[in-house]
């Protein structure tokens, strides 16, 4: 899963992005609401959040800027500001939930969960197809009831495919998911996730559409 | 008297009236002089010419008797006590006894007209004022005429006539001229009263305006006024809108300084959290009490601002709808049923829009925090009152919790998110525009919050 967080104060970004990346999710940090704009227009991203004192663009225009420009992705936003005009002015502007400063890490969690989960149409915060299973909150897996051990790559490729069984997933997409926009990006390097994840899992319930992507196959109910 | 000091109107009336009955009277009592002193000397040129026609005619015979050779041309000198009276008396000579009455007109008819002895000159007109015939009050005028011949007695002329000869036209002057004077007084008046009132009418105007602007109906005093006005309505515009953007300023920078503290301690607390250990505990503890400490003043500091500005009005049905239409967003996984009951369009706070949303928003989010399946509000005027009530069908809260609630920090379970502060600032927020917060069981079971806010 992959998010974006725009939040002008570094250190407080760096808090968050390491809290969301050791849940498993893949987080682009952005520090001002121009940057933050740019990458949420061009990328695809499962959730934004959002603080709304930014530098050069405050948060409710980049919003704005989105929705009328057709971006639908989850916004959380996340501010000092606990007025709750500005809250309803947040959400008029197109927000999906708005937490405030400050708060509690497990909470932002929570929330950013349940973004997720209702823009999949989902009312859990598991997942399930066949026999895995795939619990969001502690960010594990199991199989046929057992905990699979994977490493983080390896979970967030699975935790992609969970979301959307079934759905034929592009290769770029996968490498987007794995790492940040910032980093250095090996997309050799999915072939390598891929196999070792299939080594973990019943056969052939990955399958590679050659030229195309993957998909995670659903079993017959 | 109180009265008096008070009212511009009743000065200025009182006043102006006094100065028109002074005057009046002051020009009635100038004419009747003017005319009193020109009816005066008329009576006196009359009887002068009377005394006048009276010596020309006077004679004396052959045996030295003085005698009237021909009628006195005034009618009224013949009929008895008519008020116009001639007598000519012999004063008394060497051998020869004066005679009063020696000749009278026959008005007089036996009545003899008694003059004071005071020895006029040769020529010497005397006046005097003495009782006549028929109980007459009688002017006179005296003349004595010496014959040249030596020894034969002197002559007194003298001519009378009835004082009310002056009064009446006097009186027949005096009341017509107190009726036009009474009337020019009513007139003047009625004049006054019409220029108090067309003069005053930018006073009332502006007064309507003010009550309007105490009401929350306007921001500021509108229209054109008279140019003795205009600088006052200008100044108070100016003040008005001075007021309006320092509360604006303050507000923002109670914002920013909200602003500023929060995130730190966001920043303090998560770094906290992600060392566990006696000393993140303590922060914990304290960032928590700290962003309590800013909530609450920050919600008084803007309120307290807003709540004697005057001109504050905002419709209640939009800030109801904003906050609907969040709390579903917010709560939208538990798929509570959020409704309004009632608000009419046209229901107005006499307030800031963001203090009654403040009030609400805290409300209704600790209503969604603990409803199990639905949260009401429903806003109704009751006099000059808004009286709001939020309801869930939650656990609600036992009557002996009701008043800790409302204390500062207090939270009725600690499990649900909040900061404990909610239901605090309400009270103190409607405290502040005067209103008031009360709660109570709802019907549902769940706590009923009853808030009590001041109508515009």
């Amino acid at each position: 899963m992959r998010l974006l967080l725009i939040e002008d104060e570094t250190t407080l970004a760096k808090q968050i992005a390491g809290t969301l990346s050791a849940a498993g999710y893949t987080v682009d940090t952005a520090v001002d609401g121009i940057d933050g704009h740019f990458l949420g227009h061009e990328q695809t991203y499962d959730a934004v959040i959002l603080d709304l004192g930014l530098p050069l663009l405050d948060g409710v225009s980049v919003l704005k800027r989105w929705r009328s420009a057709g971006r639908q992705m989850p916004v959380l936003i996340l501010t000092a500001r606990a007025d709750w005009h500005e809250r309803v002015a947040g959400i008029d502007a197109g927000a999906d939930d708005y937490l405030t400063k400050p708060f509690h890490m497990e909470e932002l969690l929570a929330r950013i969960r349940a973004l997720i989960r209702r823009a999949h149409g989902r009312t859990s915060d598991e997942l399930r197809c066949g026999p895995l299973r795939l619990d969001t909150r502690s960010a594990s897996v199991y199989l046929d009831g057992q905990p699979l051990n994977l490493t983080s790559h390896e979970y967030k490729l699975l935790a992609c495919f969970m979301h959307r069984p079934g759905e034929l997933i592009p290769r770029s997409e996968l490498v987007d998911q794995l790492y940040a926009q910032d980093s250095d990006r090996d997309s050799n390097t999915i072939e390598v996730f891929i196999g070792r994840l299939r080594k973990k899992l019943p056969d052939n319930l990955i399958e590679t559409l050659r030229g195309l992507g993957y998909r995670l196959k659903v079993p017959p109910t | 008297m109180n009265h008096l000091r008070t009212s511009l109107r009743q000065r200025l009336l009182l006043g102006t009236l006094l100065w028109i009955l002074l005057s009046l009277g002051l020009a009635g009592w100038g004419l009747n002089r003017l005319f009193h002193d020109h009816v005066t000397r008329q009576f006196h040129a009359e009887l002068r010419m009377h005394l006048n026609q009276l010596a020309a005619h006077l004679n004396v015979d052959t045996d030295g008797q003085p005698v009237i050779r021909a009628t006195l041309s005034d009618p009224r000198l013949t009929r008895p006590y008519a008020g116009l009276y001639w007598q000519v008396d012999r004063l008394p000579a060497p051998g020869i006894p004066g005679r009063p009455g020696l000749l009278r007109s026959r008005s007089l008819w036996d009545f003899v007209l008694s003059v004071p002895d005071d020895h006029p000159a040769q020529g010497e007109i005397h006046d005097h004022r003495l009782p006549g015939p028929d109980g007459q009050m009688l002017r006179m005028i005296e003349l004595v005429l010496r014959p040249e011949a030596a020894g034969s007695p002197a002559l007194r002329l003298i001519v009378a006539a009835n004082e009310s000869l002056i009064e009446e036209p006097l009186a027949e002057f005096t009341r017509p001229l107190l009726i036009a004077l009474s009337v020019l007084a009513l007139t003047l008046s009625g004049a006054l009263i019409v220029q108090l009132r067309f003069g005053l009418h930018p006073l009332l105007r502006l007064r309507n305006e003010l009550t309007k602007l105490r009401e929350g109906r306007q921001a500021t005093v509108p229209g054109d006024f008279p140019s003795e006005i205009q600088p006052l309505v200008d100044e108070l515009n100016e003040v008005l809108g001075r007021n309006l953007a320092f509360v604006e300023r303050a507000r923002a920078q109670a914002g920013n300084l909200a602003h500023a503290i929060k995130t730190p301690l966001s920043v303090m607390a998560n770094a906290a959290a992600a060392e566990p250990g006696p000393l993140a505990a303590l922060i914990n503890s304290q960032v928590g009490i700290a962003r309590q400490q800013v909530d609450h003043h920050l919600a008084r500091a803007r309120a307290a601002a807003a709540a004697q500005l005057p001109g504050q009005r905002c419709l209640l049905a939009p800030a109801v709808d904003g906050l609907l239409r969040l709390m579903r967003r917010l709560y939208e996984t538990r798929s509570l049923n959020i409704a309004m009951l009632a608000c009419d369009a046209h229901l107005a706070f006499r307030g800031e829009a963001q203090d009654v949303q403040e009030m609400l928003g805290n409300l209704l989010d600790n209503a969604c925090k603990w409803a199990r399946t639905t949260v009401t509000i429903d806003c109704q005027l009751d006099g000059h009152e808004l009286r709001i009530t939020v309801c869930d069908d939650g656990p609600g809260i036992p009557e002996s919790d009701i008043a800790r609630l409302l204390q500062r920090g207090t939270r009725a379970d600690e499990a649900i998110p909040g900061s404990g502060l909610g239901l605090a600032i309400v009270d103190d927020l409607a405290r502040l525009y005067g209103g008031s917060l009360s709660l109570g069981k709802a019907v549902s079971g769940g706590l009923q919050a009853a808030l009590r806010l001041p109508a515009g």
